[in-house]
């Protein structure tokens, strides 16, 4: 409700922007949207509450490893676009009582302390989050860490950070995930990962072959993708754990577009069916029984995505002669057109992802046949589109349910960029005209006992 | 029993007869070619360049017809790799393409053990997983359109590269027509095989 009055408070601005382009443009230009339709960047600076961190203290050897803590986490604060971290307070002293009239003066609500503790080998993060506007200690808890190095290392800063966003908005932060990518390859294309933040980027498959469509498992440490790597395009698992793939899915001729369900008891894919492609469900618990669950003879259904409960499913289809998405409850044959037909136009809207918060179902739909991005409701209601510049395509969000990330040639540089759907605020991810087809993964927990101990010991056998 | 005694003797003389006239021909007899001699000796150099000479009559005839036969794949070759071509966001075959399938049909009854993979391609403006759906299409167009003509649908193949492998990697009309297409390769050469 409070976000829909925010909409409605920038109107004038929507009204100028219609207002200032020319009257034959505003008429062409969006032939896959009606007219009724909501275009331009809403920004909306929205209150962020300023949240100060003062240097962080560490024993002699790990202050490298401290400024890496302040800075990573100052910057997660800011990706978050919830809190406003503020670069004032580096300096401040810590010793003795907190003086909360001081940082309210320097405009923070919230102070974070720092202090890192144990040994290189295995430091511990402790934090805690002072209310300044209360003047009261809003919660405290001690983080592993690992040394920087190591590939879980600055994950496990970003989960801190998530903490401390959870403890001030009372809502997930997005911090500790990372986005899957196509990238370029020897053979053609590649899966890549990278940070949240943009740093860590690297190819995970080395297949020589054509690699598409990466999607995570909600665990976080596995991603289904398509793959060529056999004559008959397949749908491989890859372990992120051990970094070893397996076939998970290969119906006789193409399959493609694996997706989850976000309880993990099925994969829902494209697949080929007597000339055309068709959605089937795989059961993950028993590794069987792909169903078929789309059923529009002469038409392909694609791209499908689940529904936060796992039994509705949106995807793309082009049955109606334009390419539009449908939603469907999984067992019922009669999909719902979610985008509006439009009579006489080339309709091209493609690549759904629903919301993990469900209220939202993001895609692209070419404007003046540039794909930008929009966003509805699951019922079809409140049509928005998010993007303007440049082409747009292939979004996905990210747990929040605010930021999606897709690919982008805006800034005359092509790149994955992140947009946050409330102040539209983007930022630029990975750069390369190459990168395309991301999927935001759930939250990253730290490997596995047991992953670990697998690890360890093929490493053993290397030696 | 005297007839069987009878004709006997019939044909004891017919058989004689035919002895006569098989001898006197009237022509004068020719000479017998003298038999060849066993080969006890070292072969003559007439003879060796008389063996020469077929040995090479024999590879020149062979050569020829190699000739002949490389034509003859060379032409099937190019009619079978000829791409076709399909307007934006389409798998309807064109009268362009229509032809080119034509040479294709041709081809492929004279040559019944030609297997073929059809592989269709698209454009990069679509969206790229819909653009995988959309190639496979124009392939399934593609093989329809040749089963169409008496063609056994067990001869072809199909797979989408989607948008994956332009030709052209321009971002104007003559790039996208040019890799909105459907390929072709051999995955049995059946008779042409054996060369």
């Amino acid at each position: 409700m409070i976000r829909e009055t925010k909409y409605l408070l920038s109107w004038p601005v929507v009204f100028a922007l219609i207002a200032a382009a020319p009257a034959s443009l505003s008429a062409q230009e969006r032939d896959s949207i009606p007219s009724d339709v909501r275009v331009g960047i809403l920004y909306q600076p929205a209150f962020r509450p300023g949240i100060a961190m003062p240097a962080v203290s560490a024993p002699e050897g790990l202050e490298e490893l401290a400024d890496s803590v302040r800075t990573i986490i100052l910057r997660d604060f800011d990706y978050s676009d919830r809190l406003q971290p503020l670069e004032r307070g580096a300096d401040m002293p810590q010793q003795g009582p907190v003086n909360y009239a001081l940082w309210d003066e320097l405009g923070a609500v919230w102070l974070l302390i720092g202090v890192i503790e144990g040994s290189a080998d295995a430091p511990i993060l402790r934090l805690s989050l002072h209310d300044v506007v209360f003047k009261l200690v809003q919660d405290v808890r001690a983080f592993d860490l690992r040394p920087l190095a190591h590939p879980d290392g600055r994950m496990a800063i970003h989960r801190a950070a998530d903490q401390v966003m959870e403890w001030a908005t009372n809502s997930p932060g997005i911090a500790a995930t990372r986005i899957a990518y196509v990238g370029p390859g020897r053979g053609g294309s590649e899966i890549f990962t990278v940070d949240s933040d943009g740093f860590g980027a690297r190819p995970i498959t080395n297949d020589s072959s054509i690699a598409l469509s990466p999607a995570w498992a909600p665990s976080g440490d596995r991603l289904a993708f398509m793959s060529y790597r056999r004559s008959d395009p397949a749908i491989l698992e890859l372990d992120l754990a051990h970094g070893t793939s397996r076939v998970l899915v290969d119906l006789p001729g193409m399959d493609m577009t694996p997706t989850y369900s976000p309880d993990g008891s099925s994969l829902a894919f494209g697949a080929y069916v007597d000339g055309r492609t068709e959605i089937y469900v795989y059961d993950l618990l028993r590794g069987c029984c792909p169903e078929r669950v789309t059923f529009a003879r002469f038409a392909n259904s694609l791209s499908p995505t689940f529904a936060p409960d796992s039994r509705r499913i949106a995807f793309n289809s082009d049955r109606l002669g334009q390419l539009h998405i449908f939603v469907s409850s999984i067992g019922d044959s009669s999909p719902e057109l979610l985008t509006p037909y439009i009579y006489d136009r080339s309709v091209h809207n493609a690549a759904p992802d629903w919301s993990p918060q469900g209220d939202r179902i993001v895609f692209h739909g070419w404007v003046a046949n540039v794909p930008q991005l929009f966003t509805v409701a699951p019922n079809g209601r409140g049509l928005r589109q998010l993007t303007q510049v440049g082409r747009n395509e292939d979004p996905s969000w990210a747990i929040d349910g605010r930021h999606v990330v897709f690919h982008s040639t805006r800034a005359g540089t092509a790149g994955l960029w992140v947009l946050d759907v409330v102040t539209g605020r983007v930022r630029k991810l990975v750069g390369g005209f190459d990168v395309r087809l991301p999927d935001w993964s759930g939250r990253i927990d730290s490997p596995s006992r047991s992953g670990e101990r697998s690890s360890d010991s093929v490493n053993d056998n290397n030696q | 029993m005297s007839t069987w005694k009878n004709s006997f003797v019939q044909l004891g003389s017919f058989a004689l007869i035919l002895v006569v006239i098989g001898c006197g021909g009237g022509a004068p007899e020719p000479q017998p070619e003298p038999e060849p001699e066993p080969q006890m000796t070292e072969p003559t150099v007439d003879e060796e360049a008389e063996r020469a000479r077929m040995e090479e009559e024999r590879r020149r005839r062979e050569e020829e017809e190699r000739r002949r036969m490389e034509a003859a794949r060379e032409r099937v070759m190019t009619v079978l790799a000829e791409r076709v071509h399909f307007d934006f966001d389409k798998s309807e075959i064109r009268p362009d393409a229509e032809e080119v399938l034509q040479r294709k049909v041709t081809v492929l009854r004279e040559y019944p053990g030609i297997e073929l993979r059809i592989a269709g391609h698209c454009d990069e403006r679509g969206s790229n997983e819909y653009n995988l759906a959309l190639g496979q299409r124009r392939a399934e167009a593609v093989k329809r359109y040749l089963v169409s003509y008496g063609l056994s649908a067990g001869r072809f193949t199909t797979i989408s590269y989607g948008e994956e492998r332009p030709l052209d990697r321009g971002q104007n009309e003559d790039a996208w027509a040019m890799n909105r297409r459907g390929e072709f390769t051999l995955t049995d050469q059946g008779r042409l095989g054996g060369m």
